[in-house]
């Protein structure tokens, strides 16, 4: 009885594998979905991580790839050869990129951007304060994507990980609303979490234009008062001057610095919790993915970051700070021996 | 005498084999699954340290699918426990891409596989093929999709063979003191039950006397006294009367 | 009745002779299985301490390779921590240098240990470039020690084994041990009454019955075969004094009549006073042949209990896991929550059950209640062999529907049963023993199948239940064929009708008690703890075996609580003071979860609520003839408890559901906490609305 059942229990399975396999190849023969994809400043990890995805999961994609290179004046044209080529998705790298296509949630004039194609948006540090959407839950349009800063509490807890601090200091730009933002989270997370912040905003020039000038002193007195570590936020400005300012300028006073993202992270600090952008790509094909291959309505996909980030440390750093990581951390951590070429 | 006696022993065995043998049994299981466990988790160490090694080469963008260093990894790890009778990874649909058996590459594992992973609540999960365990971890990529699995087999001699000897062991622990409990219990009811027939003895004597006309000469100190002094005392009484009436007919003539 | 109190005398001192020589018996076997588990399980510890020293080690050596000098190392006892974390046997791990001194280490220090790495034996090992791994032991500890060597020699690392592991393994199986105690312990009562007590207790009672009937002056003789123990031919030796006495009495009556016959005149004169003496002999005792009685009915009475148990048994075995398996063959249902489907399977038994019992019981007197309870048994048996062998969630409602029809079925001819052989004076004790082996049925059940799930699997306890429900099938085969019928005994043997139904619904009074107290305290018994206790526990990583021992201890309060709160509730006849009281700390059971969510506060959750419903239980259908005299007066006591006992069950049915409910929106604590709050609040509405009334009470029916 009970192997007539198992044996008839086997053959349903096989007969239901049979059907998946028979749908596969229906899948296949079928035209490609089209994609219209547009980076920042050429090829990245991020392109890589997404075209790769549909190979893997054998998802027949043709990716039309266009390139703004920094130039807000090629636009234009971008959205007008959309409209003439209807492709089934639109990709879109980083901030401009994305408003450039879309717009903003409260102003998306549908003469002027795409409304009627799905985007995808990718590599958006606050799609929020960015205004491409009004809550992560759902942009309430055509449009869904991936953000790739790490949660703050989830920076912090990895710094305190690394060494168990009291005290951070942090270095920002007042200008940037982004940083702004940050740091106004950490101070919520140091309530509960029971540390203090010491945050300092870079001086203004005359022209109340943001300047790095005073920083190494600003580094000294954070020193002076006993912090722990320097915390760098997600700034622009603050990205532009790490290399050449901020970090020596740390290093001189033995301050372990963390960086909030990956091009922070290659400007020289001890340790970061950044997103791969490789990983940032996969993550947008499944949402491409879940729109072409599955029909969800963009809406209805969450804006959402990675669970899992990429823990770097940069070994040659923590040898000359006398600070090895933690052995556990050993076992997870992205252990930086050479200096890193750009991504 | 007997019958009472017999039944009550014969509860009295009932009971303790019931207990004994579940004690046997709680005892035989708990050794068996402690040991399955050790088993699995030891293991798992050695999985956990394939898939620290998997993970971070992912991280570093690497393809699931070509990650070449890991057929080598783990058949490092594989010689390193004589447990472990060998290493799969294999992806979502259940088609094996690295293993440490080469002739597996391509092949398809157990559907059964796959739902244990897909059941887990954790990444950790374990299934059983007809001769060998296996213990395995999903693999998940950074956004918790899962990517792949990762399958140790290992044999089930090394459990059950344990669980055997130790089986045969606690078995004849139990055997033993049931035979003991046969032996005593019987001895310690018997106190019991002896006030229990003193008293049916007490009842029966006087069930025996009952129609003597004399009072009894067994001086009895049973529960059942007064049940037996009312006895007496209507059948004495019916005695009486009809005593009376012969008296009346005799005298009548 | 002295001889009935004796009796139980008696049985406690058996029991209580019977479980030392048990507990006894459980020493010896834990003695040995823990020397069995001392030896066979260290070796094993030994070698997975090996494997994780491996691991920690290659660590160490990544951390090296990369420059980080040996003894600077950092979080080398963060790592460790981790390790005893998952491993809960090793107490104590440390990295030495070459030397034996500590560099690193974590957990409970062993007394010595620092001079034990010291010693020259565990130093060679590090510097043994070929060495794996060494196990050794001081005291109570046992190491495992490894060396550290990349190109040279670096140091050591030891890994402590907890000498009382095996004790805390142990300690864990002593729980269920004393689980099975209390089993055996009750086991043992129903095994004595079973074997021995059944006709012992009736042989004693017939004893005491034929005292009674003497002292009454009755000396008819009955013609019964007597059994050939102690008892019965103690009776027999009665029967043999009546017998003699009767054939005294038809000699001198016939000597009497015979004398009358032939007597005249002076001679009839001179019989006069023995005549005068028979008048006063008639007029006081009674001779000749007893009407024949319906034969041995209380010892057929009591030989129901026996199979029913073991049939309720069956059932109550699986009550601690059968959420649990289900989770394991759910197939997603399109639209339906998991959480609900879950919970299916137990309203689909409650429902039928609720539904089936007022057919099931005028279908049982048709075909009799032995045949009924045969097929019902047979059933059932199918039912749980099919549910240890299901594919999947479809077929297993299917399996399970099977169980509920046959439990149906056993139940309502039992209740039959029960009501043929008994009349006004001595149905309640013919039901105190009905639902008496339903509750110790209910002690033993959930318990025995939580350890056996655990053990053996879902799959082979459900064949467990099978064989138990097979088992009850050859007890009931044995009991007498002979159907009996009391034409005393009104027989609850008709459905309600749909008429009856829907006037008693509107009726305010009726549903007073039905709405805020029966069907509230039914949903709160079979959500709680058919439902949410079992999956609870599991979700919170323990085992099906601790569902059991929680269902054992609502069991236990109703068998303790339940006799007393039936009889001071008839006593004070406040009976609705009992219910409210009853409904309130059922209400705040669930409370408890707001103060921690540990499974300890769970034993407080289940008691509470078995002693509310044990309050309660009693007193409420009781309350309904207080209550609802007028309702009774027009639709007819049947009618009344008919649709009452209806609305009952279908709260039973219902509980599950609106437990899987809560589940979705609140979670478990949260489910928990909502569905107290429900029953507070009907339990306050209830003292609130039976506040102002006027009692008429009833004495129980």
């Amino acid at each position: 009885m009970m192997n007539l059942l198992r044996s008839l229990f086997v053959l349903a399975i096989l007969a239901l594998s049979l059907a998946a396999d028979g749908d596969a190849a229906a899948q296949a023969s079928t035209r490609p979905y089209r994609i219209y994809a547009i980076t920042f400043r050429g090829m990245t990890d991020i392109e890589r991580g997404f075209t790769e995805y549909f190979a893997t999961r054998r998802i027949p994609v043709q990716i039309t790839w266009r390139d703004l290179n920094r130039d807000p004046a090629r636009m234009p044209g971008f959205i007008d050869e959309i409209r003439a080529t209807r492709p089934d998705l639109v990709y879109t790298w980083g901030t401009s990129v994305t408003l450039g296509v879309v717009g903003t949630w409260d102003a998306n004039d549908a003469g002027k951007y795409i409304t009627d194609i799905p985007v995808v948006f990718t590599l958006v540090a606050a799609p929020v304060l960015a205004k491409i959407v009004p809550d992560l839950k759902s942009s309430r349009r055509n449009v869904t994507g991936v953000y790739h800063v790490a949660p703050t509490e989830a920076q912090i807890r990895a710094m305190a990980s690394y060494r168990p601090f009291k005290s951070i200091g942090i270095l920002y730009t007042p200008t940037e609303q982004n940083s702004v933002v940050v740091v106004d989270e950490v101070r919520e997370v140091s309530r509960r979490l029971g540390f203090s912040v010491i945050a300092k905003p870079l001086k203004l020039d005359a022209n109340k234009k943001v300047t790095a000038e005073g920083a190494p002193e600003m580094i000294r007195e954070l020193k002076a008062q006993k912090v722990d570590w320097l915390y760098l936020p997600p700034d622009s400005y603050l990205g532009t001057q790490a290399k050449g300012v901020i970090i020596p300028a740390a290093m001189e006073n033995r301050l372990p610095t963390f960086a909030s993202t990956e091009q922070l992270m290659e400007t020289g600090a001890l340790t970061g919790l950044v997103s791969r952008y490789h990983s940032i790509g996969q993550f947008t094909a499944y949402k491409a993915e879940q729109i072409l291959v599955q029909k969800v309505a963009p809406q209805k996909i969450p804006i959402e970051t990675l669970t899992r980030f990429s823990l770097q440390v940069r070994m040659d750093v923590a040898e000359a700070l006398a600070l090895p990581p933690p052995l556990p951390m050993f076992n997870y951590a992205e252990l930086i021996t050479a200096p890193k070429p750009a991504q | 005498m007997g019958t009472i006696r017999v039944r009550f022993i014969l509860v009295a065995l009932v009971v303790s084999f019931f207990a004994v043998g579940m004690a046997a049994f709680l005892n035989y299981f708990k050794y068996k699954s402690t040991i399955g466990n050790i088993v699995k988790s030891r293991v798992l160490v050695v999985g956990r340290g394939i898939e620290n090694s998997i993970q971070a080469s992912m991280q570093l963008g690497m393809q699931f699918s070509e990650l070449s260093q890991l057929a080598q990894m783990m058949q490092r790890e594989k010689s390193s426990d004589r447990l472990v009778r060998g290493i799969d990874v294999f992806d979502y649909s259940g088609q094996v891409i690295y293993s440490t058996d080469r002739a597996r590459v391509g092949q398809k594992v157990a559907a059964s596989w796959t739902q244990a992973a897909e059941r887990s609540k954790t990444t950790e999960w374990t299934t059983e093929a007809t001769d060998e365990f296996v213990a395995g971890i999903s693999l998940r990529n950074a956004f918790d999709l899962t990517v792949g699995f990762l399958a140790l087999r290992y044999s089930r001699d090394e459990v059950e063979l344990a669980a055997a000897k130790a089986g045969r062991e606690i078995l004849l622990a139990a055997i033993g003191s049931f035979l003991g409990i046969a032996i005593v219990a019987p001895l310690a009811l018997i106190i019991v039950i002896r006030r229990f027939e003193h008293d049916l003895h007490a009842l029966e004597a006087a069930a025996t006397h009952l129609e003597d006309r004399t009072e009894s000469t067994l001086v009895t100190t049973s529960a059942f006294d007064t049940s037996i002094g009312h006895l007496r005392a209507s059948l004495r009484d019916a005695n009486k009367s009809l005593d009376d009436m012969r008296a009346k007919l005799d005298s009548a003539g | 009745m002295l001889e009935k109190n004796y009796l139980w005398r008696i049985y406690w001192r058996l029991a209580g002779v019977i479980m030392v020589c048990v507990v006894i018996a459980l020493a010896v076997v834990s003695f040995f299985s823990h020397r069995v588990f001392d030896r066979e399980l260290v070796p094993e510890v030994e070698q997975k301490a090996a494997t994780v020293a491996n691991s920690v080690r290659a660590l160490l050596l990544k951390a090296t390779s990369y420059g980080v000098p040996f003894d600077k190392l950092y979080g080398v006892e963060q790592t460790f921590g981790e390790v005893f974390e998952e491993n809960p046997e090793f107490s104590y791990a440390a990295v030495t240098d070459l030397d034996g001194n500590l560099l690193f280490a974590r957990g409970k220090e062993p007394q010595g240990v620092r001079d034990f790495f010291r010693q020259p034996a565990i130093i060679a090992v590090g510097l043994d470039p070929t060495a794996t791994w060494t196990p050794s032991h001081t005291g109570q500890q046992y190491f495992v020690s490894m060396p550290i060597a990349s190109d040279k020699p670096l140091g050591m690392l030891h890994i402590g084994i907890d000498g009382k592991f095996v004790d805390n393994i142990l300690l864990e199986v002593m729980l269920d041990v004393v689980v099975v105690l209390v089993v055996s312990l009750f086991f043992t009562l129903e095994l004595l009454n079973f074997m021995a007590g059944a006709r012992l207790a009736s042989g004693l009672g017939e004893f005491a019955q034929q005292v009674e009937r003497m002292r009454a002056g009755d000396f008819t003789a009955t013609a019964r075969i007597r059994a050939n123990d102690e008892i019965g031919r103690l009776l027999r030796r009665i029967d043999a004094a009546i017998d003699h006495l009767n054939v005294r009495y038809e000699f001198l009556v016939g000597e009497l009549e015979d004398k009358m016959r032939t007597a005249t005149g002076p001679r009839r004169e001179a019989l006069r006073p023995a005549m005068n003496v028979l008048e006063n002999i008639r007029s006081r005792l009674r001779f000749g042949s007893a009407p024949k009685e319906a034969e041995g009915d209380e010892m057929n009475l009591n030989r129901i209990r026996a199979p029913l148990f073991a049939f309720i048994l069956a059932e109550e075995m699986t009550r601690s896991y059968l959420p649990t398996y289900v989770n394991q063959l759910l197939v997603p249902l399109w639209g339906i929550s998991p959480q609900v489907v879950i919970g299916l399977p137990i309203m689909l038994f409650m429902l039928i059950v609720a539904l089936g019992q007022p057919y099931l019981g005028s279908w049982s007197e048709r075909v009799g209640r032995r045949r009924a309870m045969l097929i019902g048994a047979s059933i059932a048996t199918v039912g749980f062999a099919a549910t240890a062998l299901a594919i999947n969630l479809y077929d297993l409602l299917l399996w399970r529907s099977l169980c509920a029809l046959g439990y149906a079925m056993v139940f309502v001819a039992a209740q039959g049963y029960v009501l043929d052989r008994t009349g006004q004076q001595n149905r309640a004790q013919g039901f105190a023993l009905f639902i008496g082996a339903i509750m110790v049925a209910t002690v033993c059940g959930p318990s025995i199948g939580g350890i056996l799930a655990d053990n053996i699997g879902f799959r082979l306890s459900f064949a467990v239940s099978a064989v138990m429900a097979l088992t009850s099938l050859l007890a009931i085969a044995r009991l007498p064929k002979v159907e009996v019928r009391t034409n005393t005994s009104q027989r609850p043997s008709r459905g309600p009708r749909m008429r009856e139904i829907l006037a008693l619904l509107v009726n305010k009074r009726f549903m007073t008690l039905t709405g805020l107290a029966a069907v509230p305290a039914k949903v709160i018994l079979t959500g709680v703890c058919f439902y949410l206790v079992p999956l609870y526990i599991v979700s919170i990583g323990n085992t099906s075996a601790m569902a059991g021992r929680l269902l054992m201890v609502y069991a236990v309060m109703m068998v303790l609580i339940v006799p007393l709160s039936a009889s001071l509730s008839d006593a004070s006849m406040r009976r609705d003071r009992y219910v409210s009281v009853g409904l309130i700390i059922s209400g705040l059971s669930g409370l408890l979860l707001l103060i921690s969510d540990s499974f300890l506060v769970l034993f407080g959750v289940v008691f509470l609520l078995g002693l509310g419903q044990a309050l309660s239980i009693a007193a409420q259908s009781a309350l309904v003839a207080d209550h609802c005299q007028e309702e009774i007066r027009i639709y007819g006591h049947d009618a009344v408890y008919g649709v009452y006992r209806l609305l009952e069950r279908l709260g039973n049915a219902l509980g599950p559901l609106i437990a899987s409910i809560l589940v979705i929106f609140w979670g478990y604590q949260g489910a928990f906490i909502a569905i107290s709050a429900m029953v507070l609040v009907c339990g306050i509405a209830f003292t609130i609305a039976t506040r102002g009334l006027d009692w008429q009470p009833q004495p129980a029916t």
